[in-house]
């Protein structure tokens, strides 16, 4: 009896364990199965993205190849996995190959930010059969537990968006160029007309035909502003830098525009915290920069206003600061700020010209330099506007056009 | 300033443009010589002694560009001294550079400037020569 019932609890207890030992195994391989599922997904959506994609390690070796980056690089995964990518497959902006510390791969890992490669940079991948190919990218940084171990390449063949900007571009380019002609015409006739020598007009008339000057020179300068557009989207302007000194770059800007700040008494400092070595930057690219930013503080600021303008350095940057005691940007559109044709509401109010590119331009100029442009402001009190440049200074570049040509 | 005898030779394809030219160096007592393309401009040179004060040259022409008029020019020494200003819609770097190394002494760009200012420009180099 008693070895009866022990056997009975001895064969439970066995039936128990084994059904534990059961149910974990088929739950481990039910895990199994589901992980094996989803890696096949993940493969699976990484194989048929119509992007290319890349995985790279903290070395830079190739570690994942997509089949559309296979197709787009004219490779296969067995060839190009475990090679250095930075030398494996070539990178221009324009035709001046990408040096290896400012590849994106390089940049995002270091950095552990996200960069992303619009069309606007004009960006190439040569293959090694010769193809080059325009791209656009971004670059993001492959993180493990807060840690970056690698970087996710994602990138895909733009040869036809860069033809449609091109003709785009172009278009802009020819039409701003045809209306030259006839705006010169009402330009030069409007001139005789106001010259005595063409006989007397009434003031009335004289007060007319003063609109017209006013009005066409606002036309010549609103054409100017879209072919400087044209001129940096396209990538072809030319970037020549010369050791400036951003201090005096600012004062000979500030000659310019002196008669129109004496008019509105405003009181102007300038000043920089340490002497500043020159810095390789184009003085026609970054002279445009501060005119905009210093017309646009005298433009949107009541009289008897105060704009500053402060240089200083910060680790490899060169920041300047130009403030104002203006207007201010509403808070609900500061965000439309640097958007082509913007103007903020109340800026519309007090100053009726203007064509909302003038902000567009600086910023496609300060980011085609390297440096980046951000603002304060409040309605009432005024803006704040920075600007960054790296102290290494601006690449040079070959180019068929300048601004204001 | 009477300059009556001071001749500007205009070479502008638009009627337009060429006319308000005209007009301004009228105005100005100088003498203008209106030429509507770079066959007019050579065939004139070609058919007088006297060669004009400056030559005020649009840089494209319907037969022509201001840079084949004034590799012309250079090439001939009774013309290769004459003071050409450049006045047109388009200045981009490579045009600008090449003119002004052909010995070209301005290049304008046309809407930018009131006719009062480019005959002043005129006028100048004339006095500095």
């Amino acid at each position: 009896m008693d070895i009866l019932v022990l056997g009975m609890v001895f064969f439970i207890l066995l039936a128990l364990v084994i059904g534990v030992i059961i149910s974990r195994v088929s739950k481990s391989s039910k895990l199994e199965e589901e992980l094996r599922e989803e890696k096949e997904l993940t493969h699976a959506i990484v194989a048929s993205m119509g992007e290319g994609v890349l995985v790279l390690d903290t070395d830079y070796d190739i570690k994942l190849i997509n089949p559309q980056a296979e197709k787009l690089l004219e490779t296969t995964a067995k060839e190009a996995v475990g090679q250095k990518w930075a030398e494996f497959v070539k990178a221009y902006v324009g035709d001046q190959e990408i040096t290896f510390d400012k590849r994106s791969s390089v940049k995002t890992l270091a950095s552990g930010e996200i960069k992303i490669t619009s069309i606007g940079d004009d960006h190439y991948y040569f293959t090694r059969s010769g193809r080059k190919f325009p791209i656009v990218a971004i670059t993001a940084p492959l993180k493990r537990e807060g840690k970056v171990v690698g970087v996710v390449k994602v990138f895909r063949d733009a040869t036809h968006e860069k033809e449609i900007d091109r003709m785009k571009t172009d278009f802009i380019s020819l039409a701003s160029h045809q209306l030259r002609t006839p705006l010169s015409a009402i330009k030069w006739f409007t001139e005789l007309l106001l010259d005595p020598a063409a006989g007397t007009l009434t003031m009335e008339q004289q007060g007319y035909a003063a609109k017209i000057a006013v009005s066409t020179d606002r036309m010549v300068s609103l054409v100017n502003s879209l072919l400087n557009i044209s001129r940096i989207e396209s990538g072809r302007i030319m970037i020549d830098p010369k050791p400036t000194d951003l201090l005096e770059l600012v004062e000979s800007v500030i000659s310019e525009l002196k008669r129109k700040m004496d008019t509105k008494g405003h009181k102007f400092i300038i000043n920089t915290i340490d002497k500043l070595a020159p810095i390789p930057v184009d003085p026609k690219l970054i002279g445009h920069v501060y005119a905009n930013l210093i017309d646009n503080a005298i433009k949107y600021t009541q009289d008897r206003g105060d704009i500053s303008v402060f240089i200083s350095k910060k680790n490899d940057e060169i920041i300047s600061q130009i403030s104002d005691s203006g207007f201010g940007i509403p808070v609900n559109e500061q965000q439309k700020l640097f958007q082509r044709f913007f103007r903020a509401s109340n800026a519309i109010k007090h100053v009726t010209e203007g064509s909302g590119l003038g902000l567009y331009l600086v910023k496609a100029i300060v980011e085609s330099s390297g440096g980046k442009i951000w603002f304060k402001s409040e309605e009432g009190k005024g803006s704040t506007f920075w600007f960054s440049l790296p102290i290494a200074g601006m690449q040079p570049k070959k180019g068929e056009v300048s601004l204001d040509s | 300033m009477a300059d009556s005898n001071f001749t500007v030779m205009v070479v502008e394809d638009e009627d337009l443009l060429l006319e308000a030219i005209g007009k301004k160096l009228q105005q100005v007592q100088m003498f203008p010589i209106l030429c509507r393309s770079g066959k007019e401009a050579v065939d004139y040179l070609s058919a007088h002694e006297q060669v004009p004060n400056a030559v005020w040259l649009d840089y494209y022409l319907k037969d022509t560009d201001g840079l084949a008029l004034m590799t012309l020019l250079k090439q001939n020494p009774k013309w290769e001294n004459i003071p050409v200003v450049v006045v047109s819609n388009s200045a981009s770097t490579l045009k600008v550079n090449n003119m002004l190394a052909l010995g070209a002494k301005k290049y304008l760009l046309k809407a930018e400037y009131r006719l009062e200012d480019i005959v002043d420009i005129i006028r100048q180099l004339n006095e500095t020569k």
